[in-house]
C-alpha cells in the first residue's frame, strides 16, 4: 500500500487551498454569520472549479481532498450535504448548481397503487432548508423528491454557519421512477468519510490559529509556545491530526476502490475525526486562554464546525462500538 | 494513493513467502530461548545462517552481506511477511540493525570481513554502548574516555543499558576522543571485543525479576583497543550515531505496527467496554499501518523527513502501552500469576512474548523510554515539525 498523495492530488489540494483563501476567507464567514451574507457567489466558484463533478465513487479521495480545504475554511455552502449526502444516494437525479440534500431517518413510506406514499417529520437534516432536491432513506428504498413538497424550517444551531432543517412530508405521493439507490449502505460511507474529512479541515484550521498564537502571544518575556506544556500539547494534537486525517483518506481510498473494508474504513474516519476533534477543541479553546472565548476570534467558527461535525451521523463512541465486529467481519 | 503494491513488489513478496514454506524452523526446533538480545540459541544461530545465504537476510544488502540490494519496498513487504509469521530474522536484533549496518555504512573493509559479516552470519554477537550514567536523552554529553597511545586507543568508563553486553562478543562502543571540542564534535566509535582485559560486563535484573537479564553496566578501565577499530572518522562518531540510529528509525514504528496488529489478533473483547477499547486498538494499529507506509513512500522518493518520524514513533509505542495494559485488565486475576504464560506466545520471535499480560504491558515502557523517550519526542514535533520557538 502507498499512502501519499500522487502529483494531481497534491495540486488540487494546492489549488483548492489557494482558492478558498481568496473567495472564502474568514471575512466572508463572519459576514455570513453576523449578516447572513449570501454565500452564492462562492457556490458558484465551487460549481465552476469542478467540485460539484466529483460525484464518481472513483473520485472519492479528490472529494476529500476538497472537503478537507472547505472545513478548514469552514464552508458556508451546501456543499457537504450536496456532495457526500444526497448525491451518493441518488447520482442520476443530481442536478449540476443544484442544491440537494439528504433525509436519512423519520420518514415512512406506505405503498399506494403503483406508487408509495411519504410521511413523517425528520429533524437534523443538514442544509434541508436550501435544497431543492430531498433524498428519503426509509425503509422501503431511497425517494427523491423537490422540496418544495415538504414543509421544512431551519434549526438555530451552535454553529452560526451550519444549516440544518427539520424536514415534514404529509402523504407526499411518489412514483416507482424516483427511487435512488437500492442500498443506502454505501452512500452512507460515503457521507461518513466526507463529514470525517471535513472535521480533519476544521481541526486543521483550530490547530493552525493555536500555532500561531503560540508563537506570537508573549508572557514572561517570551512566547508562550517555548513552554513545555504548551509545546506537548501541541505535539498531542499533531499526533490526534495526523491519524485521524490518515484514517479519512484511507476510508475515502477503500470506497474510490470499492475495497471490502470501506464500512470498516469509515467508522473508523468517523471515530478517528470525532477523538481528534475532542482533543483539538479542548487544547486549541484552553491555548487561546481569554481570547479563544470572545465572538471577536474567528477560531470559534472553526471550533463550532468541527463540534458540530462530531454529533452527526454518530459520534466517536457510537462508531468505535461497531468498529470490533466489523474488524473481524473484514479481516476473516 | 493505492491500496496494493506493484506487481514487481508482489513478485518479490511470492518469492520470500516461497522462501519462508520451505525453509521455516519447526516449532519443535525452537524450544530453547534467548536469554538476552545477544544470545542466539543453535536453532536461531542455524535460521539465520540459511537467511543469510539465500540473500534474505537484509534484502537491502548486497548479496555478500546477506542482501539481494532489494529497494525500499521490497525490504518492506519482506518484513511484513515475517511480521505476519511473528518471526524474526535475528535474535541479536541490534546486532543487525545497528551495529552490522553502521559497520557496512562507515567501516573499513577490514571491519566489515572481521567484524559485520560474522554478525550477519549469527557466529557472534553484538551490543551497542552508548548511554552513559550521566548520558541518557541527553547522549552527547557522553564522557566515557578514549586516549590515543602509539598503535592503540586507551578507554577508562563506563556504559549502562548496553542490552545484552554480557552475551555479546563486541560492543559498539561511543568514547570521547576530543574533550576540548564541542560536544558533539569530540566524539569517536570503537569496536571493543568483550574479551578486552579491563572490560567488566555487569548484568542487572528488570524490574520483572533479578533473573531477567538483558541490561549491563559495563565497566571499561584502561581497557587498550587497536586503533584499526575505530569506525569512521575520529571524532567524527555523531555522524555514526545518526547514520545508524537515522536507518533504524526509518523502520522503528513498524515494530510497534507489528505488536498492535498481534494484539488484534491476541485479544478478543467481550464486553462493551473492551470492544470500545478494541477499536482504539484497531484504529491506532490501522493509523500507524498507512503514516508509515506514507514515510516510506517519501523516504523511497530520497525524500527522508526524520523529525516526521517522531509522530510514527511517540503515537505506536504509546498505543502498545495503552493497548497492552487494556489486555492486562482483561485478563484479569488469572493475569498475577508470575513468571507465567498469560498471554500467546511467540517462540520464533525474540521478544518476550512467551511470557504473560504484566511483562508485556511492562516492557511497553521499552517503547516510550528507548530510542528517545515520549517527552523528547513530543518536544522534536513541538520544534521541528511545527517551529514553535525553544525554551
Amino acid at each position: 500500500m502507498l499512502f501519499e498523495f500522487d502529483s494531481d492530488q497534491r495540486l488540487l489540494r494546492d489549488t483548492a487551498r489557494d482558492v478558498l483563501a481568496k473567495e472564502c476567507p474568514p471575512a466572508l464567514v463572519r459576514d455570513v454569520a453576523e449578516n447572513g451574507a449570501d454565500p452564492g457567489p462562492l457556490w458558484r466558484t465551487i460549481g465552476e472549479l469542478g467540485w460539484t463533478g466529483l460525484t464518481d465513487p472513483a473520485e472519492m479521495v479528490e472529494l476529500g481532498i476538497v472537503l478537507e480545504e472547505l472545513g478548514r475554511a469552514v464552508d458556508p455552502t451546501p456543499f457537504l450535504a450536496t456532495s457526500t449526502q444526497f448525491t451518493p444516494l441518488a447520482p442520476d437525479a443530481a442536478l449540476a448548481g443544484r442544491p440537494a440534500a439528504a433525509v436519512l431517518a423519520g420518514i415512512t413510506a406506505r405503498r399506494d397503487g403503483e406508487g408509495w406514499v411519504l410521511s413523517g417529520t425528520a429533524s437534523g437534516v443538514l442544509d434541508g432548508d436550501r435544497a431543492a432536491l430531498l433524498a428519503v432513506v426509509t425503509d422501503a428504498g431511497v425517494f427523491v423528491v423537490p422540496a418544495s413538497a415538504a414543509a421544512v424550517t431551519r434549526t438555530p444551531v451552535f454553529d452560526p454557519v451550519l444549516h440544518v432543517a427539520e424536514v415534514s412530508l404529509t402523504e407526499v405521493r411518489v412514483s416507482g421512477s424516483d427511487r435512488g439507490v437500492a442500498d443506502p449502505g454505501p452512500a452512507r460511507e460515503i457521507a461518513l468519510t466526507g463529514l470525517a474529512l471535513t472535521m480533519v479541515g476544521a481541526c486543521q484550521r483550530i490547530f493552525d490559529l493555536a500555532l500561531d498564537h503560540a508563537r506570537t502571544r508573549r508572557q514572561f518575556g517570551v512566547p508562550i509556545g517555548s513552554f513545555q506544556a504548551v509545546r506537548h500539547k501541541a505535539a498531542d494534537m499533531h499526533v490526534a491530526l495526523v491519524r485521524a486525517r490518515a484514517l479519512a483518506y484511507f476510508a475515502a481510498l477503500t470506497i474510490a476502490e470499492n475495497d471490502p473494508r470501506r464500512r470498516l474504513a469509515a467508522a473508523m474516519a468517523k471515530a478517528a475525526a470525532g477523538e481528534c476533534q475532542s482533543l483539538v477543541f479542548r487544547h486549541g479553546f484552553q491555548l487561546f486562554g481569554a481570547m479563544g472565548f470572545t465572538w471577536e476570534n474567528d477560531v470559534q467558527f472553526a471550533l463550532k464546525r468541527a463540534k458540530a461535525g462530531a454529533l452527526m451521523l454518530g459520534t466517536a463512541a457510537e462508531h468505535r462500538s461497531m468498529i470490533a465486529e466489523e474488524f473481524h467481519a473484514a479481516h476473516l | 494513493m493505492q491500496l496494493t503494491f506493484d506487481a514487481d513488489v508482489e513478485a518479490f513478496r511470492a518469492e520470500f513467502v516461497d522462501f519462508l514454506d520451505k525453509n521455516l524452523p519447526r516449532e519443535s526446533e525452537a524450544t530453547q530461548r534467548s536469554r538476552s538480545s545477544a544470545d542466539i540459541p543453535p536453532w536461531a544461530r542455524h535460521w539465520q545462517r540459511v537467511q543469510f545465504d539465500a540473500g534474505w537476510l537484509l534484502p537491502g544488502n548486497p548479496p555478500e552481506y546477506g542482501g539481494r540490494n532489494a529497494t525500499l519496498l521490497e525490504q518492506y513487504v519482506h518484513q511484513m511477511e515475517l511480521s505476519r509469521r511473528r518471526l524474526s530474522a535475528s535474535f541479536n536484533p541490534q546486532g543487525l540493525g545497528i551495529i552490522a549496518a553502521s559497520l557496512l555504512s562507515f567501516g573499513t573493509a577490514a571491519q566489515k570481513r572481521d567484524w559485520a559479516v560474522p554478525i550477519l552470519r549469527a557466529e557472534i554477537t553484538a551490543a551497542l554502548g552508548m548511554s552513559e550514567p550521566g548520558a541518557g536523552s541527553d547522549l552527547a554529553s557522553l564522557r566515557t574516555r578514549a586516549q590515543r597511545d602509539g598503535e592503540d586507543f586507551v578507554v577508562n568508563g563506563q556504559k549502562i543499558w548496553t542490552s545484552g553486553a554480557h552475551d555479546a562478543d563486541v560492543i559498539l562502543t561511543f568514547v570521547r576522543t576530543d574533550p576540548d571540542a564541542p560536544k558533539h564534535r569530540g566524539i569517536s566509535v570503537l569496536l571493543i571485543p568483550t574479551d578486552t582485559p579491563g572490560v567488566t560486563r555487569r548484568p542487572f535484573g528488570t524490574l520483572l525479576s533479578p533473573n531477567d537479564l538483558d541490561f549491563n553496566e559495563v565497566f571499561l578501565d584502561d581497557v587498550r583497543v587497536p586503533a584499526a577499530n575505530l569506525v569512521g572518522d575520529l571524532n567524527q562518531g555523531w555522524a555514526v550515531a545518526n547514520g545508524s540510529l537515522g536507518h533504524e528509525r526509518t523502520l522503528l514504528w513498524m515494530s510497534f505496527a507489528e505488536r498492535l496488529e498481534d494484539l488484534t489478533d491476541d485479544v478478543q473483547p467481550t464486553s462493551a467496554l473492551e470492544r470500545d477499547r478494541f477499536a482504539t486498538l484497531a484504529m491506532d494499529a490501522q493509523a500507524l499501518r498507512l503514516l508509515g507506509s506514507e514515510a516510506l513512500a517519501r523516504a523511497a522518493r530520497g525524500e527522508a523527513d526524520t523529525p516526521s518520524l517522531s509522530a510514527l514513533k511517540l503515537l505506536g509505542s504509546e498505543s502498545v502501552q495503552t493497548a497492552t495494559e487494556w489486555a492486562l485488565e482483561a485478563a484479569g486475576a488469572d493475569a498475577l500469576a508470575h513468571p507465567a504464560r498469560t498471554a500467546p506466545e511467540s517462540p520464533f520471535h525474540h521478544d518476550s512474548y512467551g511470557a504473560g499480560w504484566f511483562s508485556r504491558y511492562a516492557h511497553s515502557f521499552a517503547g516510550t523510554i528507548a530510542g528517545g523517550t515520549s517527552e523528547i519526542q513530543r518536544d522534536i514535533i513541538a520544534g521541528r515539525v511545527l517551529g514553535l520557538p525553544r525554551g
